[in-house]
């Protein structure tokens, strides 16, 4: 980051289909579980990853809270709360220090925008609730995370799909950088539904239900048939460092590196050339050589042209010497939250020195080799790492975390 | 609809515990929606949509539900009105029925 400030992270929380705490998650990764089960209608019958959506575990938020949340909403808030009393800020400290957010989702809530247009087009637009807006607006994660957290500062919801999560990172860590912001919680989350689903499925990028589903999300393999979707959420809190310090919080680790990009004239497919530039530009936000990086953490997803072309970046960037792997084929891909969702992981894996592989990749493809594959737990020192996350409309974000520090 | 005072206090009352998620013990006549029972405008509306779908009736232009204050008003309102709003909703289905039978224009 080449701002004033330096920016850490100081909490951490998360929701998801594999734990509802880092620890737990670590744990279900290390042992290998796969969230990915058959789906609904409401999946179109697809693969699909999703985490809890049962009312009483909400019932933590106040229904004066909760009245205007969607499950995508509901996983933001559970995170978020966790990661504000992980960070050890009070909500009268976060109220003094105009404390905001950055935090993203792909299209708001599916289920909500489903429940919407069910009712206007069967003529019963009258039986619509007032808080059908607030549910599936598409800053619905950000606005009512400030407000289960009390935060009286700017809120953000940078909506880029798959890439919402890590793009929050990046403004919240440059906002901090450039002297604007104290504290910003940052991170993503997003739910299922046929609507994204369905949309991968049409374009032949989504895995069908066939066989073993827990096998069915192959990031790198080349026996991959397209991508899971996923749902849930992480939130980080972020924190100017001195501000940190002054205070005696616990250091998860600094962002040093954060770069956005877009190869110009992208849809749907992937551009490698436009990826590796994303990662050197962020390499070079950090001040850090390539070769100096510990674990790359894939965006991945298990599509063919998506997978082949971040390997290919990587290759060019990052030669064979920087370990690799994707959690996709665990938690499936958990779009607008991968990003955070999956940097948690990577923290988690920092802490017990142990570096979870690629589920599913028994045999990889030879347009994803030539790159370090993890395939199985390997133990390593991470010092350093680095995390993609890329979407729909030609959008590459890359993130670069010290730990340590 | 047509429901006696206590069947009216069931639903109204329902409403408000399993959307609301009040306490049943705080139901009482006298008590405001807004300062006792700390709901909001949103609130209402939105009770107000429940009441709609439990009653097969509409709500939406009717003035007089605007003015209620406490859950006594409710169950008045409710009381009072109830031929009226059904023969409301029961005209409206007739038009909305009469309209979709007619050969599209030109």
């Amino acid at each position: 980051m080449n701002g004033l400030k330096r920016v850490v992270i100081t909490g951490s929380g998360i929701y998801s289909a594999l734990g509802f705490t880092p620890g737990e998650l670590f744990d279900n990764l290390a042992a290998g579980r796969s969230a990915i089960v058959r789906g609904g209608e409401e999946e179109d019958f697809l693969p699909t990853a999703p985490a809890s959506r049962d009312p009483e575990r909400f019932r933590v938020l106040p229904r004066t809270l909760r009245r205007a949340m969607a499950p995508s909403a509901c996983f933001t808030a559970m995170a978020g709360l966790a990661a504000m009393r992980d960070s050890g800020l009070s909500q009268d400290e976060l109220l003094a220090l105009n404390a905001g957010c950055a935090v993203g989702s792909t299209m708001g809530s599916v289920s909500t925008l489903r429940e919407g247009y069910s009712l206007v087009l069967s003529g019963q637009s009258d039986r619509l609730s007032p808080m059908h807006f607030f549910k599936c607006a598409s800053h619905t994660t950000a606005f009512n995370l400030a407000r289960t957290l009390g935060l009286n500062g700017a809120i953000y919801s940078p909506c880029s799909a798959c890439a919402s999560g890590l793009q929050s990172m990046g403004l919240g860590a440059a906002l901090i950088s450039a002297g604007q912001e104290t504290v910003m919680f940052c991170g993503g989350a997003d739910e299922t539904g046929s609507e994204v689903s369905g949309s991968f499925a049409l374009m032949y990028a989504h895995a069908p239900a066939e066989g073993d589903l827990a096998e069915s999300s192959r990031p790198f393999s080349a026996h991959r048939k397209g991508l899971v979707c996923g749902e849930g959420a992480a939130v980080f809190c972020l924190e100017e460092y001195d501000h940190a310090v002054r205070r005696g919080a616990k250091i998860y680790g600094e962002i040093v590196g954060y770069s956005s990009n877009s190869g110009g004239n992208g849809l749907s497919q992937s551009d490698a050339p436009a990826i590796a530039r994303c990662m050197a530009d962020t390499c070079a936000s950090a001040g850090i050589a390539p070769a100096d990086i510990d674990y790359i953490s894939a965006h991945a997803t298990s599509t063919l042209q998506g997978d082949a072309a971040e390997a290919a970046a990587i290759r060019e960037v990052f030669g064979s010497g920087v370990p690799v792997s994707s959690l996709k084929g665990h938690l499936g891909h958990t779009l607008g939250a991968s990003g955070p969702l999956e940097m948690a992981a990577v923290f988690e894996m920092a802490r017990h020195g142990i570096l979870i592989p690629t589920r599913n990749l028994d045999e990889i493809d030879p347009a994803c080799a030539g790159i370090d594959h993890v395939t199985e737990l390997r133990e390593k020192r991470i010092r350093i790492f680095f995390k993609n996350s890329f979407a729909f409309g030609g959008i590459n974000a890359s993130l670069i975390c010290k730990l340590n520090v | 609809m047509n429901l006696t005072r206590d069947e009216i206090i069931e639903a109204v009352n329902g409403a408000l515990v399993n959307e609301m998620e009040l306490d049943p013990a705080d139901l009482a006549p006298d008590k405001t929606f807004f300062e006792d029972l700390g709901l909001d405008s949103l609130d209402m509306v939105d009770l107000m949509i429940g009441l709609q779908r439990k009653f097969g009736i509409s709500l939406r232009e009717n003035e007089e539900i605007k003015q209620v204050r406490t859950l006594g008003d409710v169950y008045d309102f409710f009381e009072k009105n109830q031929a009226m709003l059904t023969a409301q909703a029961e005209a409206a289905k007739a038009a909305a029925q009469a309209a979709q039978s007619q050969p599209p224009k030109e």
